[in-house]
């Protein structure tokens, strides 16, 4: 999980080891530590330390795990040469491991030659036929090669066995968005919140394909679920301050002209439309009249 | 705030044990006196109440300040979740423009 303190510390040693001050070994720690995917930067910080023999040596036993990284980093940029060259010095330092087969069969996905990696992966299922990695792997290939409905199968499998990998189920649930199959979301996101109920961008993306999917019910629940978003994030969060002002218009729409029993909620979206215009004047005044308008027009402030 | 505090707890330890003590001393008058013993009077159920207040309060501000459920809630909020890396796959436009070497 990325918070926001280390996302400012990211960015501040990207610009310092872009200005050559150094600290390029920090920066490979923590976007290890964060997962976060700033490949060409790997690559572009990651390389010379592998090259030069001196710092290399300094790493100890961190040298492996930076071939691993900048390896993978390659990879994604099409840099296929250096990722060869790193699984090599890999291959030479651990000829059995299961690990470095499998950044070969990532190379082989990376050349597009998906038929040869999918054996390459069968062949190491047989020898540790629950290997989770390279069953998500599997369901990667499916998705890169555009066969969405085979990468579904895949993953649905492979949560049937385990069941509490919510990163999987993230992934089901991005798919299943991207397919607007939202029903299908709306369970893989509740899924999500019962494993990690404290993560408020879980709430969001739940309340959004409710609100997506529509009906009054839904809408009702959205609205919740954006204020849950609110309650986890200290207000902080836009999208869900915007979220609760856009489905209490849609339900003032649909209950239009039926009894008028829901005076008491009236009060969040005057409340979320206020916290907006005060976040917006701090942080983006040139915008503001913007927003004011657009909440005028939706008649929140009675 | 810390020695203060102590001190305040220690002051209302002393509170409890001498409202132990005086009903004790109480209890033996009454049985000089010989009569039946139905409550402690009431100075003594005063003396109690303010040495059980004042424990309260120290066990409650000398630990340390309370701190939300969230811990992410206020400034270290969550931004974002992690690149899903276990299926990163590699479909992008690094394919047609590949990085230059430095």
């Amino acid at each position: 999980m990325v918070v926001a303190a280390e996302e400012k510390e990211l960015k501040r040693l990207e610009t310092q080891v872009e200005n050559g001050g150094g600290g390029a070994w920090d920066y490979l720690c923590l976007v290890r530590k964060l997962k976060a995917r700033c490949s060409h930067n790997v690559l572009k910080f990651g390389l010379p330390i592998l090259k030069d023999p001196n710092s290399r040596s300094k790493l100890g036993s961190d040298e492996w795990t930076l071939y691993e990284q900048v390896a993978i980093a390659a990879m994604d940029c099409q840099q296929l040469e250096v990722a060869k060259d790193c699984l090599k010095s890999l291959c030479k330092k651990f000829p059995e491991s299961t690990r470095v087969a499998r950044l070969e069969c990532m190379l082989l996905e990376a050349k597009g030659s998906w038929a040869e990696a999918e054996n390459a992966y069968a062949r190491l299922l047989e020898d540790n036929p629950l290997d989770q990695a390279i069953h998500k792997r599997k369901a990667a290939i499916a998705k890169a090669q555009g066969n969405i409905s085979s990468a579904i199968e895949c993953l649905n499998k492979y949560l049937e066995i385990f069941m509490a990998d919510h990163d999987a189920w993230r992934e089901l649930a991005e798919i299943y968005v991207s397919l607007q199959m939202y029903k299908q979301a709306a369970f893989c996101y509740e899924e999500l919140i019962l494993s990690q109920p404290t993560v408020p961008l879980y709430h969001l993306a739940y309340a959004e394909v409710l609100y997506t999917l529509g009906g009054l019910e839904n809408l009702q629940m959205a609205k919740k679920y954006y204020a849950s978003t609110i309650d986890l994030t200290g207000g902080k969060n836009t999208r869900a301050l915007f979220g609760i002002c856009l489905c209490s218009v849609a339900i003032g729409q649909l209950t239009k002209g039926r009894n008028k029993d829901e005076k008491e909620a009236s009060e969040l979206p005057s409340l979320a439309a206020t916290a907006l215009m005060k976040e917006y004047k701090e942080r983006a005044p040139d915008k503001l009249p913007l927003l004011t308008s657009t909440v005028k027009s939706m008649k929140l402030f009675s | 705030m810390g020695m203060v505090g102590f001190l305040v707890g220690v002051f209302g330890g002393l509170l409890l044990s001498h409202a132990a003590y005086a009903t004790v001393q109480y209890r033996g008058m009454l049985m000089i006196v010989e009569e039946e013993f139905s409550r402690p009077p009431m100075n003594i159920v005063m003396e109690l109440v303010l040495g059980l207040a004042l424990c309260i309060w120290t066990a409650l501000t000398v630990p340390g300040k309370f701190l939300s459920i969230l811990p992410h809630s206020d400034e270290n909020r969550l931004v974002s979740l992690p690149a899903n890396l276990d299926f990163m796959i590699f479909n992008h436009r690094g394919k047609v423009f590949p990085l230059k070497q430095t």
